[in-house]
């Protein structure tokens, strides 16, 4: 057998923060064989990223490797200085990033930053640096690419950012590549365009390739081997096929149950043995409004225009009864945020109405709205809890502002009676009240904006992909949260996401959005299983699913 | 870009106008009758009513205004009331050593400042970080004259490598003129230095911690390539702002510093000027002084939109 590609030997890396040193790795062994793509998955803070790092040696100056070994063609990376260090990095072995375009240097024409890359490694002309990166913009399909040389980030999509990202990486022919994350925040289409250009760079140049994701769907549609981490550690490494069939490890089981996948309803999102303590709750009917009640909210032909540009919404029209849920799907630009913001009242619709509750609340200045009695009753849960969330606010001050502030009350006992019900009614634990929200973690601070959204009582709930940010152990456990909070309070729902699974198991009736207009609309399991529209199959078709099926005979 | 320009240009009228309403209006404001004044101790009233006449300071208020504004804009600041002659030509005089004193200074800040800066950031937290910062605390506490009159002692009395005062225009060498604005501007500018090389720190440190910075080290990028190339232009937009705003606080310290090493420069004449009530003067110091200002302010604007393709215009 051949030499492994890379070797990582029992890996420690700690950082050093305020409370002392913090072991972010702990004991990791990993070996990559030259050409293969080896996926590596796990939640936030499980070391995943930190492994990657480590190995191209991008560490933070705050971490330290503090044991074991990397090698790389049987050299330490871990002791490399100076040149040595430099005919490494992005030369042997690069690395793509999350969030591309803020990993591109937002002031460089895209074609200089290419041409750095290939510079600082070879000795060639600058004008022969600059045709090669022409060369690798048509290499990652960018269209035009003539035209698109001289474009700054800021002018590309962020699927173009990180095409941009993957030719800086295969500049100079490396023989591994890291992928930290490279689809997170792109849409499930361009997730899937980029994914596959990526394994057809990999493929065609014998290149291997580590791809770090929290997505095991993602991990499974493209790796033949996928190592799970949690907290520093592997715990289980396998072939999707085993993994998703007969996972061996609790944590994997835990992780494999609560991958939303095509079939896969909301109970399903935790393992068999914590799913008796949910039955209880599911068993609670939804109440079912009668027929022939006005509905909660009734919009008419909204439209909305920015400035000079194009219509960001045209001509959308719905309605939502007492207690329903709906989904607002569709790709960045599709105008779902748009929308969701006019309903709850953020901003101006430049033409079309909004009745709530039988009276129009459409015309009333969104500057002004929050005066008007049905801001109590329209209420949003944000998209990143992280950035949500005002940081010197407690989280019981975050959740008893609304109520001093549209529920008129005063500092007192009763109002820390119902912040302490709001809390418990979104199962966050009261010592947490004091804190703030770098004290929380994520799935917290999801629960202190769900609870600030509910404190008034509203009856419609607008979430902008409420769980994008979030690990998909704690989207399962927020989802589980929103669904029962519905079916005891007959909140409805306005989920707006870009996530096509999560709606379907949320929501009654799904809307599909493209270029500011609905494409298709209907009850949402239909919908999925059979789109109409070439759009909306495009759609599901891109989502990475877990084919445990099959998979489960094989193991059986 | 041209219109772009030119817009600003535009834009910067109404501000000129409001500086130009405040500064005619000095007149009124400060205390004494500029009439009284200008006819000295012994004049009867009759002669201190003959000059208010001769002066039109009997007419109203805005036709007063509106026939100065007439005239500035011909290029008539007015006439002196010390000396009697026209203050363009008195600025004019005093023009070259000030602008001078604010070059070298301005030059040498970047110079000093800037790489300071981004040698705190890049290696911040250590042994150098602090020295500069330290030198920077030391820089903003000193006050300006204080700064000069030690550095006039140690180089130019004790040392004797540089003259101790005066002035030598350009037009008599190079090396004559510098010679005498190395110490003025170190003193002028050490507030200054130690305020832009603070900012710079700050601005790299935060530039540093982009994910775009991590992107040039996974592409093998030298760390002068990092710092230089992709850090610092980064940090330009704040770097720059300061420095604009810096100019305005070189305008007031030239006026100190040009006391302390006798320059016969703007900031003398402006001294003169207030001790002696001569208002056409000081209204055409403060006048040019607000000019610059909103120039200099135009130029951020413009470096903005150079640096940054994201800034629209």
């Amino acid at each position: 057998m051949s030499e492994d590609l890379l070797r990582i030997d029992d890996l420690h890396v700690s950082f050093s923060t305020r409370r002392g040193m913090v072991e972010a790795v702990r004991g990791v062994t990993l070996a990559v064989q030259a050409g293969e793509m080896l996926g590596l998955v796990g939640e936030s803070g499980s070391g995943k990223s930190v492994t990657g790092f480590a190995t191209t040696r991008l560490l933070d100056a705050a971490g330290r490797v503090t044991g074991g070994k990397i090698l790389f063609r049987g050299q330490d990376v871990t002791k490399l200085r100076g040149d040595d260090l430099r005919h490494l990095q992005g030369a042997a072995m690069s690395m793509i990033f999350q969030n591309p375009r803020a990993a591109l240097n937002p002031i460089r024409a895209i074609s200089l930053q290419i041409a750095d890359a290939i510079l600082t490694h070879k000795r060639i002309s600058k004008d022969a640096a600059r045709a090669e990166a022409l060369e690798l913009l048509r290499a990652v399909q960018i269209r035009d690419p003539e035209a698109r040389m001289n474009a700054y980030p800021h002018e590309l999509s962020g699927g173009m950012c990180q095409r941009v990202m993957i030719a800086i990486a295969i500049s100079c022919n490396p023989a591994l590549l890291i992928a930290d994350e490279p689809t997170t925040g792109l849409d499930v289409t361009t997730q899937k365009v980029v994914m596959d250009l990526l394994a057809d760079i990999a493929a065609a140049r014998g290149m291997a390739t580590i791809l770090i994701t929290h997505d095991l769907g993602l991990a499974a549609r493209y790796c033949r081997r996928i190592a799970v981490m949690e907290r520093g550690r592997i715990v289980e490494e396998a072939s999707p096929k085993t993994l998703f069939g007969a996972p061996q490890h609790a944590y994997t089981k835990r992780l494999v149950a609560a991958s939303p996948t095509a079939t896969s309803g909301i109970e399903d999102l935790v393992t068999e043995e914590e799913r008796e303590r949910h039955a209880a709750v599911v068993s609670k009917p939804r109440t079912v409004a009668a027929h022939g009640t006005p509905p909660l909210l009734e919009v008419r032909k909204l439209a909305k225009r920015f400035d000079q540009g194009a219509a960001a919404v045209a001509d959308f029209s719905m309605t939502m009864a007492v207690g329903e849920s709906v989904g607002l799907v569709g790709e960045s630009g599709s105008g779902k945020s748009t929308t969701s913001r006019m309903i709850c009242r953020l901003i101006d619709p430049s033409e079309g109405d909004i009745v709530f509750d039988g009276q129009s609340i459409g015309h009333i200045a969104s500057r002004d709205f929050h005066r008007s009695p049905f801001r109590k009753d329209i209420q949003m849960v944000f998209q990143d809890p992280n950035e949500s969330l005002n940081p010197r606010y407690t989280a019981f001050d975050c959740i008893a502002h609304p109520l001093m502030r549209l529920g008129g009350m005063r500092a007192g006992d009763a109002l820390r009676q119902r912040v302490e019900e709001c809390a418990d009614r979104v199962g966050l634990p009261l010592d947490l009240l004091p804190r703030f929200p770098h004290q929380l973690s994520g799935g917290q601070k999801a629960r202190v904006g769900i609870a600030r959204a509910i404190a008034c009582r509203p009856r419609l709930l607008v979430l902008d992909e409420p769980t994008a940010a979030l690990d998909v152990s704690v989207q399962a456990v927020v989802l589980q949260l929103l669904d029962r909070l519905r079916r005891e309070n007959d909140i409805a729902l306005l989920f707006v996401s870009h996530d096509l699974n999560v709606v379907r198991m949320l929501c009654d009736r799904t809307i599909v959005l493209r270029n500011g207009g609905i494409v298709e609309q209907g009850e949402s399991r239909a919908l999925f299983e059979n789109p109409k529209t070439d759009y909306t199959r495009k759609l599901v078709e891109a989502i990475p699913h877990i084919d445990t099926g099959p998979v489960l005979a094989v193991a059986l | 870009m041209l219109s772009y320009i030119l817009r600003r240009i535009v834009s910067t009228l109404p501000v000129m106008a409001i500086v130009a309403l405040f500064v005619f209006s000095l007149l009124y404001i400060a205390p004494g009758d500029p009439a009284v004044v200008i006819a000295g101790d012994q004049a009867s009233p009759e002669d201190v009513e003959r000059i208010r006449q001769s002066l039109g300071l009997d007419r109203p208020f805005l036709i007063q205004f509106g026939s100065w504004v007439w005239r500035i804009l011909h290029g008539d600041l007015g006439t002196s009331i010390f000396t009697n002659l026209p203050v363009s030509t008195m600025i004019g005089q005093r023009l070259g050593p000030t602008l001078s004193l604010m070059m070298v200074t301005l030059l040498l800040t970047i110079v000093v400042a800037v790489p300071l800066g981004v040698v705190a950031a890049w290696k911040a937290g250590s042994f150098i970080d602090r020295a500069i910062m330290a030198f920077a605390v030391f820089g903003f506490s000193l006050p300006v004259f204080v700064v000069g009159y030690v550095l006039a002692y140690v180089f130019a009395l004790e040392l004797e490598w540089l003259p101790v005062q005066g002035y030598t225009p350009l037009t008599e060498g190079f090396w004559p003129w510098l010679q005498n604005l190395i110490l003025p501007a170190v003193a002028l500018g050490c507030v200054y230095i130690a305020l832009i090389a603070r900012i710079t720190r700050a601005t790299m440190l935060e530039v540093l911690q982009q994910d775009y910075i991590r992107t040039a080290r996974a592409k093998g990028l030298g760390q002068g390539g990092i710092l230089f190339v992709h850090a610092l232009k980064n940090a330009a937009v704040p770097i720059v702002t300061v420095i604009g705003i810096g100019i305005a606080l070189l305008i007031g310290g030239a006026v100190v510093t040009e006391s302390v090493f006798a320059i016969p420069g703007l900031g003398r004449l402006t001294i003169d000027a207030i001790l002696r009530r001569d208002y056409p003067v000081i209204q055409g110091i403060v006048l040019l002084f607000s000019f610059v200002y909103v120039l200099v302010n135009l130029m951020i604007d413009v470096t903005y939109t150079i640096v940054d393709p994201r800034i629209r215009y």
